[in-house]
C-alpha cells in the first residue's frame, strides 16, 4: 500500500506496524505530529497501546523505561530541548539494556532559539549507549522504525533513529506501507530477556559495586559490537520481505572516484544530485552516505575511504572547540589507514539551524576540496557572513 | 612479570548479570519502616447526598450504576426513598445544586437519573411484604409523602401501619395539587399500588374527626399527623367576596387535577410566587387562557422551584412583578379587572427576603376575566386534641418528628420545614425512626438515645434509615467518616469534561393543549451516561489509581473488590492519598 506521506507520519506508521504496546511523550515542534497521530491511532482503536500521556519529556521517557521493564515494545520520539531534557534517562535506558525506540527529529539546539534542523541535539547524546541512526527520506523513516524494534529487541539496546526537522519532519513523500501481516512475520512479539516479575520483585537499576560495575559496561559495548551484525541481519531479512535496503553506509557512484562526499541526513539527496551532474560532466565524484553513526562504522568507512585522493565530509552539526562531528569520527577512524592510502579530509561546518544546503554549496565544496592542496583548519565553515 | 594479556576478559568463573539488577527479592528489605505516616481508606458522604432532603445514598448507587449493578442500584435508592418515579419527576433535587461536578463542567443529572431508576421500579414485580417483626400498629393521617413515606418506613422496619385519608384516592398533594403534566396519574397510581403492595393498609375517604373520632386512634400504638396544608390564605384583595371571579388557587389546582376543566375566561391572573402559581398558570394556559403572574418581590425572591418558572416563562405565561393585587373591578359581580400597587424592595424581613413596600403614585390595572390567589396554604388542625401544641398554626415537633403529646408525632406541610415533596419525605422518615424508637422504649428494650449525628448525614443531612436500621451495603464503605467529602480533598486531574445531558422536553406549542407529560426525562441510556459522569465522590469505586500509584506495589485487590495496603512494604509516601480522585485515602499517624 502506497501512501503519501509526511516524514513525522511515516514513524507513527513504522510504530503502528511494529504494534507498539507503550507510546509515552511530550509534544515539541518539529516532532508534534508523530505522537498526535499516535494517539489518534490508539484513541480510534487502530493501535492497542497504551499512550501515556506525560508532562516533560524527562517524565517521557521514565514511562517508557518502566513499561519496558515490564517487558512491552515501548515508543517515544522527540526533539532537540526534549531530548536533552531525557539526557540522564537516556543512560537509564541504555545502561538497563532496554530496547526502547525513539525517534529524534533533528532540531537544533537553543538559544538562539530555533525550531529548524541540525544534528546538534541528536549527536550531543552521542555517549549515552544509544545506538543512532539517521535517515535520508520517508520510505527510509518509516523502514528504519520498523528495523529499529527488531535491532534493539536483539541487541537489548535503545534505539533512536534520526530525521532532520521539515526536510523530512514536514515534506510528504510516497511511502510504501508495508502490510501488517508481513511486518508481524520480520517482527514477532517481544520476548523480554530482562523483565520484571512482581510474583519475584526485584530492584532494577541497583546498586553495582565497582568489582561489577566495569563488567557491565563491557557487555554493553560488546552489545553495540554485535549490533554491527545485527544490523546486517536485520536488513537482510527485511529486504527479504520488501526488495529495500540502506547498509549502515551507502556508497553511491563511488567507483574510481577520487573525491568522495560524506554526507548524512537529507543533505544526502541533495549530494547526490551534485555527484549525479558532475559523473554527467566526466568528473570522478562520488559519496558516502553514512546512515548509522553508533555503532560506528569503522570497518566500513575505511575500507571505501582508504586509497581515495579527497574526502570532504559535510557536517550539519559542530562541536565547538573541535569540529564537525562526523568529520572527527572519520579523521579517527582513517588513523590505522595506511599512511599512502590516507586521503585528505576536509571537514566542512554547514547547515547550521536550519540554513539551506543547496546544489550550488555542494558545487562550491567539490571545488574548494580540489583547489586546495590541504584544509587549513579542521573545521571548515562555510557561506559564514560576518 | 606477567604473560597474561590484561585487555582480554579473564574467565573467573563469577556470574555478573548484564545489568545492574539485584540477586535477591526485594521482598527482603521491608521499606514499609521508613513511614512515619500510613493511608487509610476512609470512605465519607457526597454532597449530593448530604443536601437531599429524603437522605438518599446517591453516591452509592451511581457507583452501582457505574459498575452495571443496576438491580442493586435500585433496591439501594428505593431503601432510603420509596418513590424515586415521583421525586424523580416533581422534587426540586438540591443534590444537583450540591453536586461537584459543578467544579467541573455541570452538575450530574440526579433527578434524571433517579426518575429512570424509579421507572424500572415501578416495572419490576412488588418486592416481597416485610416481615412483621413488631406487635405494634402505626396510625398515619394523610397520604401525601410524608405519610407514605413514615408508612412506607415503618412497615420496613417491622409495624403494622394504617393510613387514613380524607379524599377519595390517595396521595395527599401528589395528586390534590400536582398537575398531571408533571406527575401522570398513571405514575401515581402504580406508585401507590406499589406501596400499598408492600404491606401498607390505606382506607381513603376517611377524614378524622369527621368520619372516625380522634379516640378511635386510641387503639394504635402511635399516630403520625401529616394532614397537608389545604387552606387558601385570604388574599386580601378588595371586594373579591361581591365576585365570582376570584377564586383560591389550590381549590383550581384540585378540581382540574380531578378531571374538570373550568372555564376561566380568556385573561387570567395568578396571583404569587410559589409553585402553587406556577401550577395554576400553566394549569390555566391548558385551558386556554392567556396567562400573566403577579408577584409582588422580584424573580429573585419567587419561592417557587426555578425549573417550573423557566418551563412556565416557556409556555408563554407573562410575569408581572413588585406588584400587589389590591382591589377586584367588577360590573355586576363579573370581574373585569384587578387593581395593583407597584411595590419596591425594602429592608429585609424575618423571612431574609426583602420585605415588599408599596410606591407612592404606584397603581395600575389588569384586565382579567378570572383571578387565581396562590400567596400560600394554611393547615386545618381542628382535629387534633389541644393539648398538641401548636406555633403560628403548626405543629411544633422535635427532631424525629415527635410532638408535646406521646405518642403523637408529624411531619409534612403541617410542621415548620420548607413545603416540598422531598422535605415531607425526609419528615415520615425522621418521624417513622422516631416512632420506633418510641415503641422500642415503651416496650422496655431500652435503645438509648438515637445517634442522631450518625444517622444524619455527613453529620448535618437527613438521617438514613440503612444507618439507623442497619442493613448490608452493597458497596461495602470502608472505615465510613460521617462527614462530607470536600472538593479540595478530591483530585480533579483525573476526571474529564463530558456535558450533561439535559431532559428531553415536549415543544411549548405542543404542551398548551395537553396535561400530558412535558418532561420525558433521560433514555435509559443517557441515564446511565449520566449516573457515569458521577465522580463518586468520597465513595471508593474501586477505580484502581491507589494500585497503579503505589510505587512499592504494596497494595492489593481483596477478594471483595477492596483493596488492602501491605504496610510490610508501604513506606508511607503518601501518592495513593494524593491521587485517589475521590478523597477516599487519608493519611494518618493513627496505628503506627
Amino acid at each position: 500500500m502506497k501512501k503519501v506521506m509526511i516524514g513525522n507520519h511515516a514513524v507513527s506508521w513504522g510504530a503502528l506496524r511494529s504494534r507498539v504496546e507503550v507510546v509515552s511523550a511530550y509534544p515539541i515542534t518539529p516532532q508534534t505530529q508523530v505522537v498526535e497521530a499516535l494517539s489518534d491511532m490508539v484513541a480510534n482503536g487502530s493501535l492497542e497501546a497504551r499512550y501515556i500521556k506525560v508532562e516533560s519529556e524527562h517524565s517521557a521517557m521514565a514511562a517508557c523505561i518502566g513499561a519496558s521493564i515490564a517487558g512491552t515494545r515501548t515508543f517515544t520520539a522527540t526533539s532537540a530541548q526534549g531530548l536533552a531534557l531525557m539526557h540522564e534517562l537516556l543512560h537509564w535506558a541504555a545502561g538497563g539494556r532496554l530496547p526502547v525506540v525513539m525517534a529524534d527529529i533533528n532540531r537544533a539546539m537553543a538559544p538562539g532559539w530555533t525550531i529548524w534542523t541540525d544534528q546538534n541535539d541528536s549527536l550531543s547524546q552521542r555517549d549515552t549507549g544509544w545506538i543512532q541512526l539517521y535517515c535520508e527520506t520517508n520510505q527510509e523513516v518509516f523502514d528504519t522504525t520498523i528495523q529499529s524494534f527488531k535491532l534493539a529487541e536483539a541487541v537489548n539496546l535503545p534505539v533512536m533513529l534520526v530525521l532532520d526537522a521539515f526536510f523530512l519532519s514536514h515534506t510528504s513523500e510516497p511511502v510504501d506501507v508495508t502490510e501488517q501481516e508481513d511486518v508481524d512475520r520480520f517482527l514477532p512479539r517481544r520476548e523480554a530477556v530482562f523483565k520484571m516479575d512482581t510474583a519475584d520483585p526485584r530492584a532494577f537499576g541497583a546498586l553495582v559495586r565497582p568489582d561489577a560495575y566495569m563488567e557491565m559496561r563491557w557487555h554493553q559495548q560488546e552489545a553495540m559490537q554485535e549490533a554491527r551484525d545485527v544490523f546486517r541481519r536485520v536488513e537482510d531479512d527485511w529486504e527479504a520481505l520488501t526488495g529495500r535496503r540502506y547498509g549502515p553506509v551507502e556508497a553511491y557512484r563511488t567507483e574510481g572516484a577520487d573525491l568522495l562526499l560524506v554526507t548524512s541526513g537529507t543533505i544526502t539527496s541533495t549530494a547526490r544530485h551534485v555527484v549525479d551532474l558532475r559523473r554527467a560532466a566526466g568528473e570522478a565524484v562520488g559519496l558516502i552516505k553514512v546512515k548509522m553513526f553508533r555503532p560506528f562504522p569503522t570497518g566500513e568507512l575505511r575500507a571505501l575511504l582508504g586509497g581515495v585522493d579527497r574526502v570532504a565530509v559535510l557536517d550539519r552539526n559542530i562541536s565547538p572547540g573541535r569540529g564537525g562531528i562526523f568529520a572527527e569520527e572519520i579523521r579517527s577512524a582513517l588513523y590505522d589507514v595506511p599512511p599512502e592510502d590516507r586521503p585528505i579530509l576536509f571537514g566542512y561546518v554547514l547547515g547550521l539551524g536550519g540554513r539551506d544546503v543547496t546544489p550550488a554549496v555542494i558545487d562550491d565544496i567539490i571545488d574548494n576540496t580540489r583547489m586546495k592542496s590541504r584544509p587549513e583548519r579542521e573545521d571548515l565553515w562555510v557561506g559564514v557572513e560576518l | 612479570m606477567s604473560d597474561r594479556d590484561i585487555t582480554v576478559p579473564r574467565a573467573s568463573g563469577r556470574a555478573v548479570p548484564p545489568i545492574a539488577i539485584s540477586e535477591t527479592s526485594t521482598l527482603v528489605n521491608p521499606t514499609g519502616s521508613w513511614k512515619y505516616i500510613l493511608p487509610r481508606y476512609e470512605d465519607r458522604v457526597a454532597p449530593c447526598n448530604a443536601a437531599c432532603p429524603i437522605g438518599i445514598d446517591i453516591e452509592g448507587y451511581m457507583v452501582l450504576i457505574g459498575h452495571g449493578r443496576l438491580e442493586e442500584a435500585c433496591d439501594l435508592l428505593v431503601s432510603e426513598n420509596p418513590m424515586p418515579a415521583i421525586t424523580g419527576r416533581v422534587c426540586h433535587h438540591p443534590c444537583e445544586d450540591g453536586c461537584n461536578r459543578a467544579s467541573i463542567d455541570q452538575p450530574v443529572s440526579i433527578h434524571a437519573v433517579e426518575r429512570r431508576l424509579g421507572d424500572m421500579i415501578l416495572a419490576a414485580p412488588p418486592p416481597p411484604v416485610p416481615d412483621r417483626r413488631r406487635s405494634e400498629t402505626v396510625a398515619v393521617i394523610g397520604s401525601g409523602p410524608a405519610g407514605l413515606g413514615c408508612a412506607f418506613f415503618l412497615t420496613r422496619l417491622g409495624y403494622g401501619v394504617t393510613v387514613f385519608e380524607a379524599a377519595a384516592a390517595a396521595g395527599g398533594m401528589l395528586r390534590l395539587g400536582i398537575p398531571e403534566y408533571r406527575l401522570p396519574r398513571a405514575i401515581l397510581d402504580r406508585q401507590i399500588e406499589r406501596l400499598e403492595a408492600a404491606g401498607i393498609e390505606i382506607r381513603t375517604s376517611v377524614r378524622i374527626g369527621t368520619d372516625v373520632p380522634w379516640r378511635d386512634l386510641d387503639r394504635f400504638d402511635a399516630v403520625f399527623v401529616a394532614p397537608g396544608a389545604h387552606l387558601d390564605k385570604d388574599s386580601r384583595i378588595e371586594g373579591a367576596d361581591a365576585t365570582e371571579g376570584i377564586r383560591p388557587g389550590l381549590e383550581f389546582l384540585k378540581a382540574v387535577n380531578a378531571g374538570e376543566r373550568p372555564d376561566l375566561g380568556d385573561h387570567v391572573v395568578v396571583v404569587g410566587g410559589g409553585n402553587t402559581a406556577m401550577d395554576c398558570a400553566r394549569s390555566a394556559l391548558r385551558l386556554g387562557a392567556a396567562v400573566t403572574v403577579v408577584y409582588r418581590r422580584t424573580p429573585v425572591e419567587m419561592p417557587a422551584i426555578p425549573q417550573e418558572v423557566k418551563e412556565a416563562r416557556t409556555e408563554g405565561v407573562g410575569f408581572v412583578f413588585l406588584a400587589a393585587p389590591t382591589a377586584a373591578t367588577t360590573r355586576n359581580g363579573r370581574l373585569l379587572g384587578i387593581e395593583c400597587q407597584r411595590m419596591e424592595l425594602g429592608p429585609p424581613d424575618e423571612s431574609g427576603r426583602r420585605r415588599p413596600v408599596p410606591m407612592d403614585e404606584g397603581r395600575f390595572s389588569v384586565m382579567a376575566d378570572t383571578v387565581l390567589t396562590a400567596i400560600g396554604e394554611d393547615c386545618d388542625l381542628s382535629f387534633l386534641p389541644d393539648a398538641v401544641r401548636t406555633s403560628w398554626g403548626l405543629l411544633e415537633v422535635d427532631a424525629l418528628g415527635e410532638s408535646t403529646v406521646a405518642p403523637v408525632f408529624a411531619g409534612g406541610d403541617a410542621v415548620d420545614q420548607p413545603r416540598s415533596v422531598a422535605d415531607a419525605l425526609g419528615a415520615g422518615k425522621r418521624a417513622a425512626i422516631g416512632i420506633d424508637h418510641y415503641l422500642r422504649e415503651r416496650a422496655g428494650e431500652e435503645p438509648g438515645p438515637v445517634p442522631l449525628d450518625e444517622v444524619r448525614l455527613g453529620g448535618s443531612g437527613n438521617v438514613s434509615v440503612m444507618r439507623y436500621a442497619g442493613g448490608s451495603d452493597p458497596i461495602p464503605r470502608e472505615s465510613p467518616v460521617n462527614e462530607v467529602v470536600t472538593w479540595e480533598q478530591m483530585n480533579a486531574h483525573h476526571f474529564r469534561t463530558v456535558p450533561r445531558h439535559e431532559d428531553h422536553f415536549h415543544s411549548a406549542i405542543d404542551v398548551r393543549a395537553a396535561f400530558g407529560e412535558v418532561n420525558f426525562g433521560l433514555t435509559r441510556r443517557e441515564a446511565v451516561e449520566e449516573a457515569e459522569r458521577c465522580l463518586n465522590c468520597g465513595v471508593c469505586n474501586r477505580c484502581e489509581l491507589c494500585l497503579i500509584f503505589c510505587p512499592d506495589m504494596a497494595i492489593t485487590r481483596r477478594e471483595d473488590g477492596g483493596f488492602e495496603v501491605d504496610m510490610r512494604y508501604c513506606k508511607g509516601c503518601g501518592l495513593c492519598a494524593a491521587e485517589c480522585p475521590r478523597g477516599a485515602i487519608v493519611m494518618t499517624r493513627e496505628g503506627l
